[in-house]
């Protein structure tokens, strides 16, 4: 493993039942790269970034974050990564200010550095104008980003944001994009989505997978050179059309 | 601040900003405290009838509303369980006592304030009504109400992690039902005796209503000590398998 390699996956499965949804996945991330998981719904994922995060124990095969191994170092991994689902996970009768005061107590035991991380975190989000409204009267956009504020107030090395913008209108879309670009200059991002235009503007580089397996990994550019296409889409739609036979 | 006392914080303002805790856990007891004691002045003395006499009806109808802080918690256990909050927790450092006793402390609270509000207002009654209640009696069965509420929280706790949102409240119903019934709260058990007293006997919900009963009237005959001990017991033994059927569904979630 490379210094600056944090994520590293070696032949990482997931099989429930007799449904394969990772089929033994070889990944590398970099320190302080937005990392795009790009696949269809089922595509697997929502289950590699669950693996990753201590939330599914991997079948077999081996994932390493920051050198500690996934399945028996859990309280040190823990302890480096953040996680927004795709459900907005919130306390929905909480304002913003207790969630994010709620989820500060669960990594900080001093009071001084809970209100610090809650403060901080209002100010990084822009979160002034709902601090002290309850989560369930929110938008979604505002959701979103209380969600992802709760994930980073930890202060995580690594975030995953499982499909962040989805279910957002355009607006919302693209004010959460400026704050996700804001985030990799601070940690390593994690994205999965399905959305190519998310993928292309905000990711260094981009893994696209399909019915569990990782097909291709490299930037855009990269991906442009491998398939002849320009765009994405072109690049996606032509890589998961011959997936099956890469 | 501990996980566990951040967690309970969190579990303490969800249920106190939800409207039906208030009309489920402190309005719908009272309620019957007062409809149950007109219904006592209704029947005629030389009836005999004394199970809604104050003195008895005070300590029953806090276990009652003990039933409505178990569907709480099944509720709230649930409801976390079918979004995502619970799984971005899953991902932090929590350990599963640290979920349950979050869970626990917060409904005992609940369930403690509960038990003083129907206390103070049995204690306006009997004013209202001439029957005067013991006040140390009334702190006894506060004190001791603290076991049938675990008992009846993990219970809920149970309910809230082994069935989903739907059915979680359903089944609490059922035991709520079976707790007013069975328990002896509506009509007196030992009067009526036969099946429905062996029955009863079998279960633990009328040596909560007793034990309740025997300390709000300073009655420590032998009855008051069985029921104390059964109580006790249900209580350790039932907040030990919440504990564990929330850790062992918790590993599997995470499987």
């Amino acid at each position: 493993m490379l210094k600056n390699d944090v994520i590293v996956t070696e032949k990482l499965k997931k099989v429930y039942g007799d449904k394969t949804a990772v089929a033994g996945i070889d990944l590398t991330v970099h320190e302080g790269e937005l990392f795009a998981l790009l696949g269809v719904n089922g595509a697997g994922k929502t289950t590699t970034v669950r693996m990753l995060s201590c939330l599914s124990t991997p079948t077999s095969g081996k994932a390493f974050v920051y050198g500690h191994d996934v399945a028996k170092e859990q309280d040190e991994v823990k302890k480096l990564v953040g996680i927004s689902t795709q459900d907005t996970a919130v306390a929905e009768n909480l304002t913003a200010a207790e969630n994010l005061e709620f989820m500060a107590g669960i990594f900080f035991q001093d009071k001084k550095d809970v209100e610090k991380r809650v403060a901080e975190a209002i100010e990084a989000f822009k979160l002034q104008e709902v601090r002290n409204k309850k989560a369930k009267t929110l938008s979604g956009g505002w959701k979103r980003k209380l969600s992802i504020a709760m994930a980073i107030i930890s202060d995580p090395k690594i975030l995953y944001l499982d499909e962040p913008t989805l279910g957002l209108d355009v607006l919302a879309r693209r004010d959460l994009w400026r704050t996700i670009e804001k985030l990799k200059e601070k940690m390593t991002v994690i994205l999965t989505t399905h959305y190519m235009e998310e993928a292309e503007s905000l990711a260094d580089r981009i893994a696209i997978m399909t019915e569990g397996r990782l097909i291709t990994v490299g930037t855009l550019e990269e991906l442009e050179a491998e398939t002849g296409k320009k765009g994405l889409e072109e690049v996606f739609v032509t890589i998961v059309e011959n997936g099956g036979t890469r | 601040m501990s996980r566990t006392v951040c967690f309970a914080k969190r579990n303490l303002l969800e249920v106190s900003r939800d409207a039906l805790s208030y009309i489920f856990c402190v309005a719908f007891p009272l309620a019957m405290l007062a409809i149950m004691t007109l219904v006592n002045e209704s029947i005629p003395k030389e009836a005999g009838m004394t199970v809604f006499r104050i003195d008895n009806l005070t300590g029953g109808v806090c276990i009652f509303g003990q039933t409505f802080v178990m569907l709480f918690t099944a509720l709230s256990v649930s409801k976390d369980r079918s979004g995502s909050f619970l799984v971005r927790l899953f991902a932090s450092p929590m350990k599963s006592r640290d979920f349950t006793n979050g869970y626990i402390l917060p409904m005992l609270l609940v369930s403690l304030v509960q038990t003083a509000l129907t206390e103070t207002a049995g204690v306006i009654i009997s004013l209202i009504v001439g029957y005067e209640l013991s006040v140390p009696g009334l702190l006894l069965g506060l004190v001791l109400s603290v076991f049938s509420a675990v008992f009846f929280i993990s219970l809920g706790l149970i309910f809230g992690t082994l069935f989903n949102q739907n059915a979680a409240p359903g089944l609490c119903s059922v035991i709520i039902s079976l707790g007013s019934f069975l328990g002896a709260i509506w009509f007196d058990a030992e009067a009526t005796g036969g099946v429905i007293l062996k029955i009863a006997k079998c279960l633990p919900f009328i040596y909560c209503t007793r034990l309740m009963r025997s300390a709000v009237k300073l009655d420590f005959d032998e009855g008051f000590f069985v029921s104390l001990t059964v109580v006790v017991l249900c209580a350790g033994v039932f907040a030990f398998l919440s504990s564990l059927i929330f850790k062992t569904r918790m590993k599997a979630d995470l499987q």
